[in-house]
């Protein structure tokens, strides 16, 4: 049972003086606020939502830059009873074109009251947002005290009533509400910290991660705010553009927590500057978790060694499974066991015919290696769907179903896409993964399984041998499979951005170099591999290459790949 | 134009890699597609470099680096010196 009623009750309980979010721009520019301060800035937002006609059951829309304004303008739409959800900002790497159209896709799915946008939001970005009648589009301040604050009169809010909507990872415009009620999202909350032993006189998180994502919104938002410990958060572009200011932020306010992709631990330890390392010292984190893609052992062993020399302990990693649509975590790998998280060694050739797993020694001649996520949370239930008979002593590989009690209530809008969704209880994830001793390892979506000749082969595992090459840009490839009906298989394709566009004059050796790395280490061979050059692939929303969008891309480039069978030739 | 602007034009025709392109502080790159807005990371990076700034991302949109010329206006808007 969680502690509190609703997320507002727990804000308010908060000790007033204790420092809330620290929002860090650089070494010249933060500010810090108290719980107290944050309580009042959110009721300054709640007045100005509440003038311009928000009440119990709106949507709000936001699109504000990271921060404490942004931050207080979601928590002000709660106080209401209204229902807010963050989208993305625009930025300079985002294409005007492809910003507008997703905004008018999501703005319209969701029937948005009203759209909050900062002073600055450059007005050509706005294209058709999509309001309801009477709704409208409203510029907020910082919500810095203005003696009205206390003047609105706040619902009592029941545990049952939708907190927020917080949207599925996908490409913009593809993106689905995800709707959460505070139960839930409290639920939630107390699991994940007791999974994590969360002491909220000594932990402090860290943050750079988008508020329009699960981790950045219920990692390193909600959870703070209901245990009452600071957050340390930067925007997600300052990090990319200087990944070393991660080390500089956790090493200034000795930060004991934080969530990262796994992309973010092997482009960490690749692009932090050596020269530097004297500055920092990461010996605060305890807890420094693999969330929101497949966890890979082997870029988590990148930063540990990248990072030993800086304190990191490597007892901190950690690694979670987690999805909007559960609020956030449905796994979380045990605190403090030295080694981190489990791995474990499987027949390679068996995992990939039988869709199967049958553990082996470690070192065995074409084994495959997996990372655990950790243990189901106790109020969620895991369900391994798979196809293949039982057997004894193997593991069958399947379709993550879960369910429980922080389970989202539904698509907001889309019962099309709930009930396809959510069968008998069960959330289908459409992700692939196997339950070995009480702990879940995930491997891959299903839609991305590719099926070459009666083998089951995970795009991730082409992808990261092809990234391995050093004249590929890490973490910029995609395998993806097209039907071959001459054969009657699978073909597998490969598009892999070179680290540098001078690399393209070597295209044909560096192929056959990914080659002959691809049939070594799968025994499979591709048909075809797409040297690109940088900034080719399409990224998703939270930065990871999106497949299905990138295969499209591909297949409208090369007309050819999609073949034409004989038969469909006489016709 | 300054050698600074210099700089930034040789960068970026080294990027585009079109034989005997000619870019100028004025030619439009993202609104005319010779770059796309993915490579701007690079740019920005540049930009810092070649100006000795820093240059808060959050503060920059397409926009403001469509022309050499542009990305050095933004670079004294929204840049601060370098510690």
């Amino acid at each position: 049972m969680a502690r509190f009623f609703n997320l507002i009750d727990a804000l308010v309980a908060a000790p007033a003086e204790r420092p809330f979010i620290t929002y860090w721009s650089d070494e010249d520019e933060h500010q810090t606020v108290t719980f107290g301060e944050f309580g009042s800035r959110s009721r300054v937002q709640a007045r100005l939502l509440s003038d311009h006609g928000v009440a119990v059951g709106s949507r709000v829309v936001i699109i504000m830059p990271q921060g404490v304004a942004a931050m207080a303008v979601f928590v002000g739409a709660m106080m209401l009873g209204a229902v807010p959800a963050f989208l993305a900002y625009p930025n300079f790497k985002i294409d005007p074109s492809k910003y507008r159209a997703g905004l008018a896709g999501v703005t319209a799915n969701l029937n948005a009251q009203i759209v909050v946008i900062d002073d600055e939001f450059p007005d050509d970005m706005l294209g058709h947002v999509s309001l309801e009648d009477g709704a409208s589009l409203l510029r907020a301040g910082d919500g810095r005290a203005t003696g009205r604050e206390d003047a609105v009169l706040l619902p009592k809010i029941a545990p049952g009533e939708l907190a927020f909507i917080q949207h599925s990872a996908g490409t913009t415009g593809l993106q689905k509400g995800v709707a959460l009620t505070h139960s839930a999202v409290l639920n939630q909350l107390e699991h994940l910290a007791v999974a994590l032993k969360v002491d909220e006189s000594r932990d402090s998180v860290y943050s750079w991660l988008p508020l329009y994502h699960d981790m950045g919104l219920i990692a390193c938002f909600m959870l703070p705010m209901v245990f009452h410990m600071p957050v340390v958060m930067q925007s997600p572009l300052d990090w990319v553009i200087h990944p070393e200011t991660m080390l500089q932020v956790i090493t200034e306010y000795k930060c004991t927590l934080a969530w990262l992709p796994n992309f973010a631990f092997q482009f960490s330890a690749r692009r932090v500057p050596q020269d530097e390392f004297t500055k920092y010292d990461l010996s605060s984190l305890r807890a420094l978790i693999n969330c929101s893609e497949p966890v890979r052992g082997t870029s988590m062993d990148e930063f540990r060694s990248a990072f030993a020399a800086v304190g990191f302990q490597g007892a901190a990693l950690q690694s979670s499974y987690a999805m909007a649509e559960n609020v956030f975590a449905v796994t979380q790998s045990e605190t403090g066991r030295p080694s981190g998280p489990m791995r474990i060694c499987a027949d390679g050739p068996r995992f990939r015919k039988e869709h199967v797993v049958v553990p082996v020694a470690d070192g065995t001649p074409g084994a495959v290696s997996f990372t655990s996520s950790g243990c189901v949370l106790p109020n969620t239930r895991i369900r391994i769907a798979s196809d293949s008979r039982k057997q004894l002593d193997v593991v069958p590989v399947g379709e993550i179903l879960i369910s429980g009690e922080c389970l989202f209530t539904e698509y907001f809008n889309r019962p099309d896409l709930t009930a396809a969704a959510i069968v008998d209880g069960w959330y289908h994830t459409g992700d692939l993964g196997f339950f070995l001793r009480d702990e879940l390892y995930v491997i891959a979506r299903k839609k991305d399984l590719l099926i070459v000749a009666g083998e089951n082969l995970y795009p991730q595992d082409i992808e990261e041998i092809v990234a391995s090459h050093p004249a590929i840009h890490d973490g910029r490839v995609v395998a993806t499979g097209v039907y071959n009906p001459d054969l009657g298989t699978e073909d597998i394709i490969v598009a892999a951005e070179v680290e540098r566009a001078a690399f393209l004059s070597d295209a044909e050796q560096i192929e056959r170099e990914l080659r002959n790395l691809i049939v070594h280490s799968m025994g499979v061979a591709v048909r075809t591999i797409f040297l690109k050059p940088p900034n080719w692939i399409v990224k998703s929303t939270a930065g990871k290459p999106a497949r299905s969008t990138t295969r499209e891309k591909l297949l409208g480039e090369h007309p050819e790949l999609t073949f034409k069978s004989q038969e469909t030739n006489l016709l | 134009m300054t050698e600074e602007m210099q700089k930034m034009v040789e960068r970026i025709v080294h990027l585009i890699r079109k034989p005997g392109l000619a870019i100028d502080e004025n030619t439009p790159l993202i609104s005319s597609g010779l770059i796309d807005s993915m490579a701007l990371v690079d740019l920005l990076l540049e930009l810092e470099k070649i100006t000795q700034m820093r240059i808060p991302p959050g503060k920059v949109q397409p926009r403001d680096m469509d022309t050499v010329a542009k990305m050095f206006a933004t670079a004294q808007r929204v840049g601060k010196p370098r510690r």
